[in-house]
């Protein structure tokens, strides 16, 4: 049971924060104005926190639930770990501080971090991913790296494609041709879950000893937890009309 | 210094930054939810405003809590990979619903809050203020069972060569967890009553045109701070029965009862300096409590003054002195943390597991590294709220963004799932 809510937090996250990350990575090919930017982050703005907790839960669960597995992952790829949490950081303020003040130059700026992070969370992810599941290291990690980077982005712009309108949604619909988006979005889904079962597959997944007191808890919490994220999802349904408060 | 030391700066500069963010966040949402709860009420205009205005430097401080709380997470097992494997089963149970009782939800919800304002039902709109409040404090009160458990370990036993949890319910009622709880929430509402109190009163100074607003905006506050000060000391005296040994010693300052402490310690763990350092303990434990003494005073004062009109419109020594008391809450949370956190050392788990045996086995170069990298980020971090901050405060209620209406209205909404 330990392993399945590991599984169900770490996959939820790859799924809904990828698309976020991809839309960062997308940013100035989507976006070619401020303007233009602003409604691009709208598309994601409702979503993006909503969807990076599921990565807060994942580490919760592995302290909980797998804290020797969460010491030796962490630990044994040290740098990698910090470079994704210091890209995670980058990337959140760039979207949170981006409308704080209305200067074109603080914008471009705050949408540069906004990028910068966002490409840096898919590269250590990349780099992370192939460690665990191709056991690569060195230079020629950066290979697998980058493919899994282009589904991260790719998996940005299927999302983008639903959440947009007019020149900006055709902009994102590009690899699709712009019809179905919807199943465009399903497959690069498809696709990072598998990236994500794999990976699963070949980490040591020992649970430790409070998984008795603990499961319970958690698996009476999921629904609450997925019922809070389904308001969001279901009043930011429609399409974005213009920009919001990021 | 020695890796760990930087492991240990590093972990230090990590929660204290998060610390500073979160004990404004946690104060603001209160009042927040306070203003928002009246405004929803009677529907009154001012208190709309007033949501606004200071749900809008709540969010900006809440940004960086969140981030510094990310690095946070993932601190442990980076750098303390020692401590997860050896004590992990247990407080572990505790992060682990932290993250999913209030992180998770807190985050979810405060989404919706932003984004789904002017879009939700009003009486959906204050419901989900108050969920991200409470979730705040669940957040506080999950995270100071894990430190209550490292200060003083109960519920668990040894097994195996690491820690198992055996009583859930013990952890979870650890007077060293729950006391400190309500020692650091009232710390908390203090701190969102001085800010509030304090910006306010630059307002007032500086005649600015809102002044009905920041008078009752000023009254809020320091009607906040004032108990939230008595509450604070009561749950922080409350403590001291249940200091560690070695803390207390040192914090009386006995030589002769530091040495007996040391001598029963090295009797049962063996050889070792096991005295946490007297100076940086001492100085913080005093820092803490004059502060609290400097506080009270100007609460108590101040609660006074506010009942005169004339007082509240143009005493402006009076204003000075509120705006100038803005970081003192901050300095006393900081002081008290390190009074508790240095007061603890040399241990991880109290009795149980050295700070030097809980480090992850990571090189030098590695950890001055990320340390170089995490304090520049979080210098930054705190250099643009602070800026970001006093800017927005003093725009004043006009400038604000949150919640603004849409200027034009929107087209038909196309559904895409």
């Amino acid at each position: 049971m330990e392993i399945f809510i590991l599984a169900f937090f770490a996959l939820g996250y790859l799924v809904l924060a990828g698309a976020d990350i991809g839309v960062g990575m997308a940013l100035p090919y989507l976006g070619r104005s401020g303007d233009e930017r602003r409604e691009v982050i709208a598309a994601i703005a409702p979503f993006f926190l909503g969807n990076e907790v599921w990565l807060v839960a994942t580490a919760g669960v592995l302290a909980g639930l797998f804290p020797e597995l969460e010491g030796e992952l962490l630990s044994g790829n040290y740098t990698l770990v910090v470079g994704l949490v210091l890209a995670w950081v980058i990337r959140d303020m760039g979207l949170w501080l981006r409308g704080r003040l209305p200067r074109p130059g603080w914008q471009a700026f705050c949408d540069g971090a906004t990028v910068a992070g966002s490409w840096g969370l898919a590269l250590t992810w990349g780099l992370l991913l192939s460690r665990v599941l191709l056991g690569l290291e060195g230079p020629v990690a950066m290979v697998p790296a980058l493919v899994v980077a282009a589904l991260f982005g790719t998996h940005g712009l299927t999302f983008a494609a639903l959440r947009l309108r007019g020149a900006l949604r055709e902009r994102a619909g590009v690899l699709t041709g712009g019809g179905g988006e919807a199943r465009a979005y399903a497959l690069t889904a498809a696709a990072l879950l598998a990236v994500g079962v794999l990976a699963g597959l070949r980490l040591p997944l020992h649970p430790g000893t409070s998984g008795p007191v603990l499961v319970p808890v958690v698996l009476a919490l999921i629904p609450f937890l997925v019922a809070s994220q389904g308001w969001v999802w279901w009043t930011f349904r429609h399409r974005v009309t213009g920009p919001s408060y990021l | 210094m020695e890796t760990v030391d930087l492991a240990r700066l590093q972990f230090a500069l990590t929660a204290g930054a998060h610390f500073l963010f979160v004990a404004l966040t946690l104060g603001l949402a209160t009042l927040v939810a306070v203003l928002q709860t009246r405004a929803t009420v009677t529907g009154s205009p001012i208190h709309q405003r007033m949501t606004r205005f200071w749900g809008q430097l709540y969010l900006i401080n809440y940004a960086m809590g969140i981030v510094t709380g990310l690095v946070m997470e993932f601190q442990l097992g980076l750098a303390w990979s020692g401590l997860t494997e050896y004590a992990g089963n247990v407080f572990g149970s505790a992060l682990a619903i932290e993250t999913l009782v209030a992180f998770f939800v807190e985050s979810t919800f405060l989404g919706l809050w932003i984004f789904g304002w002017n879009r939700l039902n009003r009486w959906a709109h204050l419901a989900l203020i108050w969920v991200v409040t409470l979730t705040a404090y669940a957040s506080a009160f999950w995270i100071m069972v894990a430190n209550g458990f490292l200060q003083r370990p109960v519920g668990h036993v040894l097994e195996g060569g690491a820690l198992r949890l055996a009583d859930f319910g013990a952890m979870v009622g650890n007077p060293a967890a729950q006391l400190a709880f309500w020692h650091v929430l009232g710390g908390a509402l203090l701190t969102g009553g001085f800010f509030m109190a304090g910006v306010s009163a630059y307002h007032l100074r500086k005649r600015t045109a809102e002044q009905d607003f920041f008078r009752k905006s000023l009254r809020l506050g320091l009607g906040l701070a004032l108990p939230a000060a008595m509450f604070t000391v009561t749950f922080g005296g409350l403590q001291f029965s249940y200091l560690q040994p070695s803390k207390s010693s040192v914090w009386a300052n006995r030589t002769q009862l530091m040495a007996e402490t040391q001598a029963t310690m090295a009797a049962l763990h063996g050889p070792g300096d096991y005295l946490p350092p007297v100076g940086p303990v001492r100085v913080a434990g005093v820092l803490m409590m004059v502060l609290w003494v400097v506080m009270i005073v100007v609460a108590g004062l101040s609660v006074l003054l506010m009942a005169f009109r004339p007082a509240v419109r143009s005493f402006r020594p009076w204003h000075w002195l509120l705006t100038l008391m803005i970081p003192v809450p901050f300095v006393t949370m900081l002081a008290g943390w390190v009074f508790r956190e240095v007061g603890r050392q040399p241990w991880a788990v109290y009795g149980l597991l050295t700070t030097a045996d809980a480090m992850s086995p990571l090189t030098a170069v590695q950890v001055r590294v990320s340390l170089a990298a995490f304090t520049t980020v979080f210098a930054v971090l705190i250099a643009i709220n602070y800026w970001l901050l006093a800017r927005h405060a003093r725009r004043g209620p006009g400038a604000v963004v949150l919640g603004d209406r849409p200027a034009e209205p929107a087209p038909a909404p196309v559904p895409t799932f």
